[in-house]
């Protein structure tokens, strides 16, 4: 005989389409920053980055740069090519991190669900906030006020029933915007969403889905599951719920570390493989310090290293492991080197993270509980 | 340089010897094995410059004494590959080794000898001779716990402790723990001395040594450990750390005292295993009077359940464990019974044989 059991599941499902999702994304932070407290670079082209004398990148610009095509990552002597007039200052993390803490308490006072996912964005879960009669569209208004009058800076604001579409939503009317995706809208607004719209269609993917066909969300959705999973991978599942509007992703407040990695942009190129070494050994110390420094709910469990090309093009290589010893990442390195022996103008190492606390799933207990498993500093055998 | 020696004489120390040879090298001589040719006997060398293992044979048909290293695995695929029966002859010409047999002809390059590291003379802190089963039955008791690739690289080998009159062993990976004590009336030392062989040294040395009363003779030094028998010497670095203080995690006092059947356990514990996390491997065992119940789920809400019966009066206690633990020991133990000793479900158990074991195993729960 057959018998059946109701699943837990079925019975906590809650009506995921009832969640009210913002996404606040401050337009240009480091610079907005800059602008607001020196004057002078009000309505010039400015960008705040490392000197073109010293290799640097754009970190971020205002939009009179963007005009001349400046972009985020992009060689500030690039840049100055391209808009001679640009300004560049260096940038002041600990004024930015100030400034991000003091929106972070704006946030604060509509919601504790709140998942930064750096300085200057961040999603907030208002679902359950009870201000502003519990118009989501009215607490965006409010923070975008806020966040104005109190910092002189803007932030344009996102807001609908998931991440995926929250997120596409505050890049709408940026600069300084608020775009809103009512439930009932969320069907024809997918439909016409451009593909290249979607976080994680990069380049690459734009072009394999152009090539396909597909230009939209609607031309997307004549793929099956299986079709986009076969050219796409895991990502293709993905593609195929975001196709639809679907994004079941919690906003959740405690952002948990997937990795810990130190890179450095060299003020010269580095070429051959005995150099890319040695500056591996000294980025390994960085890590190694990070490492001892960082909370034992990690455990490690791979090593990668990423280099970028003086044509900025990029490769890293990765691999499961738990030990993280230099010998890895020199392995790891010289896989690099085998597939492109050019010289490069960023290394970059790191470990992949596994967090203990995770999901409340099984604990296994330690023998020697106070024995940390995350240092790294592990002596070579010769 | 030229000898004759049957392929069944020079295969199994061959393979030995090349066994330590890792597949891939960063220096061109580390692939090859050293060839020693002096009086009547060759001897056959293969290092990965932390383990290095010698063989020695007799061979016949010598002509002129001389070294000379060839590359590793293309001299052991050619001898595995030759009939059984087969002579082999081997006859050094210039640069080029030549091996001959029947009606085959192998040209081998060499690489000089002098750029072929050997492992300095190991300076003793302790030399005893011991039966080589002995050491067999304490890699065999131990070993499986060694940690792998942990970044407590302590873990990663198998502590050897010199006691008076006594070798101990002890393997952890800090989630469980396995230690043997054998008698060897040879070791002569005051105080205990302990030693950390790398898990690689530890599993090439269990290959070696035979199921026999025939002494090995043991060199405890600084930085390496030497043992040798009259037809290898094998030597290992050292791992340089400290060892975590092992006694403190023995349990002590645990109330809960359970006898049961050795292989009903263990046939219980691996059906159940099939149905449990893949990941974690956890098992809920609960226990009540005069039984266990042995629980497994999995992420697809499979289910499995045994019930043994077991040797127990008291308290039931529910408790979680990797049921590979539980395996790896329910193997090991050489008993018909194995006594489970428990305080509560978050302390360690104890498994050891019931009476006149040598050895004794601790396994943390999982908060399941």
């Amino acid at each position: 005989m057959f018998s059946f059991h109701a699943r837990n599941s079925a019975n906590t499902v809650y009506n995921r389409s009832m969640r009210k999702i913002i996404h606040a994304d401050c337009d240009c932070f480091y610079a907005s920053v800059e602008m607001r407290d020196d004057p002078n670079l009000r309505g010039k082209p400015i960008a705040v980055g490392g000197s073109s004398q010293r290799r640097g990148v754009i970190s971020t610009c205002n939009y009179e740069a963007r005009r001349f095509g400046v972009r985020s990552a992009m060689a500030t002597a690039h840049a100055v090519r391209l808009c001679p007039d640009l300004v560049v200052v260096p940038g002041n993390m600990k004024k930015y991190r100030e400034v991000s803490q003091s929106i972070r308490e704006i946030f604060l006072e509509y919601t504790d669900r709140i998942e930064p996912l750096s300085l200057d964005e961040a999603y907030l879960d208002v679902s359950d906030s009870a201000h502003c009669q519990g118009s989501a569209t009215l607490i965006a208004e409010e923070i975008r006020a806020r966040v104005r009058e109190q910092l002189h800076i803007t932030i344009s604001a996102g807001v609908a029933p998931n991440k995926f579409l929250a997120k596409v939503a505050s890049d709408w009317n940026k600069p300084d915007g608020l775009f809103v995706i009512r439930p009932d809208q969320v069907e024809a607004f997918v439909h016409q969403l451009a593909v290249r719209k979607i976080h994680g269609v990069g380049r690459v993917t734009a072009e394999k889905l152009h090539n396909m066909g597909i230009q939209t969300c609607a031309d997307l959705r004549r793929f099956s599951k299986l079709d986009l999973a076969r050219s796409f991978g895991k990502f293709g599942q993905r593609l195929y719920e975001l196709a639809r509007g679907i994004d079941e992703r919690g906003v959740s407040s405690d952002r948990r570390r997937k990795s810990a990695s130190v890179e450095h942009t060299f003020s010269e190129d580095i070429d051959g493989l005995e150099q890319w070494q040695r500056e591996l050994a000294r980025l390994y110390e960085r890590l190694t310090e990070r490492l001892q420094k960082m909370d034992d709910r990690y455990r490690i469990s791979g090593a990668f290293v990423k280099v970028k090309y003086h044509d900025f093009t990029s490769m890293s290589q990765e691999r499961a492991n738990k030990s993280c010893r230099i010998s890895e990442f020199r392995h790891l390195l010289g896989l690099c080197w085998e597939k492109r022996s050019d010289p490069i103008r960023l290394l970059g190492v790191g470990v992949k993270l596994i967090d203990l606390q995770d999901d409340g799933g099984p604990l296994q207990y330690e023998l020697w509980p106070e024995e940390k498993k995350t240092v790294a500093p592990v002596r070579e055998p010769l | 340089m030229k000898f004759s020696v049957s392929r069944d004489a020079l295969l199994k120390p061959l393979q030995l010897v090349a066994g330590v040879v890792e597949k891939r090298q960063t220096l061109p001589v580390l692939s090859n094995v050293l060839m020693q040719l002096r009086g009547q006997e060759l001897s056959l060398t293969g290092t990965d410059l932390e383990v290095e293992i010698v063989g020695r044979l007799p061979v016949t048909g010598v002509d002129l004494e001389g070294e000379v290293t060839v590359p590793a695995r293309k001299l052991v695929d050619i001898c595995r590959s030759l009939p059984d029966d087969a002579e082999l002859k081997f006859e050094r010409d210039g640069e080029r080794m030549i091996l001959r047999s029947g009606r085959s002809r192998f040209m081998l390059s060499t690489l000089p000898t002098n750029d072929f590291p050997n492992q300095e003379e190991a300076d003793a802190k302790a030399s005893f001779d011991i039966p080589q089963a002995e050491i067999r039955r304490l890699v065999e008791a131990t070993g499986f716990a060694m940690a792998q690739q942990d970044v407590r690289y302590y873990l990663n080998g198998l502590l050897l402790e010199c006691r008076p009159q006594q070798l101990r062993a002890v393997a952890t990976d800090g989630h469980r723990l396995a230690m043997c004590d054998r008698d060897v009336p040879g070791i002569n030392v005051a105080e205990p001395i302990q030693a950390i062989v790398p898990r690689k040294g530890i599993l090439e040395l269990a290959r070696l040594l035979e199921d026999s009363d025939a002494p090995a003779s043991v060199v405890l030094g600084n930085n390496h450990i030497r043992v040798s028998n009259s037809q290898f010497t094998f030597t290992s670095k050292l791992v340089d750390g400290k060892f975590p203080d092992y006694e403190r995690v023995l349990p002590k006092g645990g109330s809960k005292e359970i006898y049961a059947d050795r292989l009903e356990l263990r046939q219980a514990l691996s059906r159940a295993a099939i149905l449990s996390n893949e990941k974690y491997r956890g098992v809920r065992l609960q226990l009540s009077d005069g039984q266990l119940q042995i629980v497994a789920n999995n992420p697809e809400q499979e289910e499995a359940e045994e019930i043994i019966s077991v040797d127990y009066h008291g308290e039931t206690l529910e408790i979680g464990f990797n049921v590979s633990y539980l395996l790896d020991v329910t193997a090991v133990v050489a008993s018909d019974q194995i006594r489970i000793t428990l305080a509560d479900s978050n302390s360690s158990a104890l498994l050891q044989q019931p009476e006149d074991g040598d050895s004794v195993y601790v396994i943390m729960p999982m908060r399941l």
